[in-house]
């Protein structure tokens, strides 16, 4: 089952890394949309530490042999974060699809961040407008995050069982109506 | 079998495996910062096993842009094609004149036994990539060391200069647009003889605006000026059009003009190019000597 799943996030970053590549020709703004970052997260979700390390890194160093930043940048930018997200996940219970948004996003904005740090900290600042691509990074990829998820949880929770099908995707709290009676209203 | 590893090993065995790698990538940045105009081996090779991928995605990718374009097209066409059509009796007339010029430079030629001499070949080809991150700006397109490419042969599209080699694997080659922001290069407003207006032109990490710099405030520069390169750089040739003026700060007698330049080439959306076969010149001797002269390894020519 472990095996299964190493090699469909496989195929999904290989993916993830060929669109990054190819979208920008078809149209300029989607660049802006970290696909590889957002493979990496997912695998992060999963809880398993090495594996999401070892994803973070091997994005990362492909995006960079593909761009002409620094060949490293993003290796280092996605291992962090996908430790630091594995670590959470460990934690914290993230498997609702809602809890998910603020991870990708925060994801999104960290990896940028130590991106952008590391290029200025070795001599090699990016110019431009780095609060505007940050945001519309953010945007992006957290709104293409967040669909790649419900589609990767949805094709997940097809094979799994209907308990953990229902935690992910819980249906709506019904409260339950009081006895008028037992309210004092006699 | 081997026997699985407990959750207890991950997550013991999980801060260490990321401090070695984020070391490793560490170390892998700062010996790219250290020498950045050379290619690296791992760059070279990703990209040249990339290109087995990328090639049917990037052909389904263009039809699929290829469809909406035509789409959007529509829209456009009934204006577009009268002034089309004003445009082919303009160049009809042009053609003709074109013509008897032609014969007459034919004559001239025979009359002082002039041969026809092209500087450089251009070899085709096609844009199977853009950069993977948004932060910088450049291109891999499917021609190699074997097609006969090398580091910093210029790239042109009809509409003008692109950007130059800057990474060559076998079957690919990474181009280093002119929209970057680091690139720059020596150009001219106007043409190379007719004109003292010469300067830099930047990228501005602004994929439709180049600026140019260093032009004397005193030369008077105008809103439509074309701009073409000067040659003089080491690495592009002399007469490549860069782009034209959509915007000029005006400069005094000590101050230089600060100038908007849009690109000739159509950048986004470029699906093939041209790799011009130029090697530039090699440095002089003199220029060697220089205390802050590139080592000979990383000079423009080599």
């Amino acid at each position: 089952m472990a095996e299964q799943s190493n090699i469909k996030l496989t195929i999904a970053l290989v993916i993830a890394i060929a669109l990054q590549w190819t979208l920008r020709n078809v149209a300029e703004p989607l660049a802006y949309i970290d696909f590889p970052l957002i493979v990496v997260v997912y695998a992060a979700l999963q809880r398993n530490s090495i594996r999401a390390i070892i994803f973070g890194t091997v994005a990362g160093v492909a995006t960079d042999a593909l761009s002409g930043g620094l060949l490293g940048a993003n290796g280092f930018s996605k291992t962090l974060v996908a430790y630091i997200v594995s670590e959470i996940a460990r934690r914290v219970y993230l498997d609702n699809l809602l809890l998910r948004i603020p991870v990708i996003a925060g994801a999104c904005f960290l990896d940028d961040l130590i991106y952008y740090g590391m290029h200025n900290l070795l001599g090699q600042a990016i110019e431009g407008q780095m609060l505007v691509t940050m945001s519309y990074t953010l945007l992006a990829t957290t709104i293409a995050g967040t669909l790649v998820y419900l589609v990767l949880d949805n094709l997940s929770a097809a094979r799994i069982g209907g308990s953990r099908r229902k935690e992910m995707f819980g249906p709506r709290r019904q409260t339950r109506r009081r006895n008028p009676i037992r309210l004092g209203r006699k | 079998m081997p026997a699985e590893r407990s959750q207890k090993d991950v997550w013991r065995l999980a801060p260490w495996l990321m401090i070695v790698l984020l070391f490793g990538n560490f170390v892998m940045m700062a010996y790219d910062a250290r020498a950045e105009n050379q290619e690296r081996m791992i760059r070279v090779w990703t990209q040249a096993l990339a290109r087995f991928i990328q090639s049917p995605v990037s052909y389904a990718s263009s039809a699929v842009s290829g469809f909406y374009n035509s789409v959007a097209g529509m829209r456009t066409a009934q204006s577009e094609n009268d002034i089309l059509k004003q445009k082919i009796q303009e160049l009809e007339i042009q053609v003709r004149d074109s013509r008897e010029m032609s014969s007459e430079i034919e004559r001239l030629r025979e009359l002082l036994d002039l041969k026809d001499t092209s500087e450089f070949k251009v070899l085709p080809a096609q844009v199977i990539g853009r950069d993977a991150s948004v932060w910088f700006d450049t291109a891999i397109i499917n021609r190699g060391s074997i097609d006969g490419v090398r580091l910093n042969m210029p790239v042109v599209v009809n509409g003008g200069l692109v950007g130059r080699v800057t990474a060559v694997s076998p079957l690919t080659a990474q181009i280093d647009l002119i929209t970057r922001d680091k690139s720059g290069l020596g150009a001219i407003v106007g043409e190379v003889g007719n004109s003292d207006a010469m300067g830099v032109v930047r990228g501005t990490g602004d994929s439709d605006v180049l600026e140019m710099k260093y032009v004397p405030g005193y030369i008077e520069v105008k809103q439509g000026d074309v701009i073409y390169t000067t040659g003089q750089d080491g690495i592009y040739p002399a007469g490549l059009r860069v782009g034209e003026i959509v915007e000029v700060s005006s400069g005094s007698a000590t101050v230089p003009h600060q100038i908007s330049v849009r690109p000739s080439a159509k950048i986004h959306g470029m699906q093939e190019v041209g790799v011009l076969l130029y090697t530039a010149p090699e440095t002089p001797d003199f220029e060697r000597s220089l205390p802050n002269a590139l080592p000979e390894d990383q000079a423009p020519g080599n």
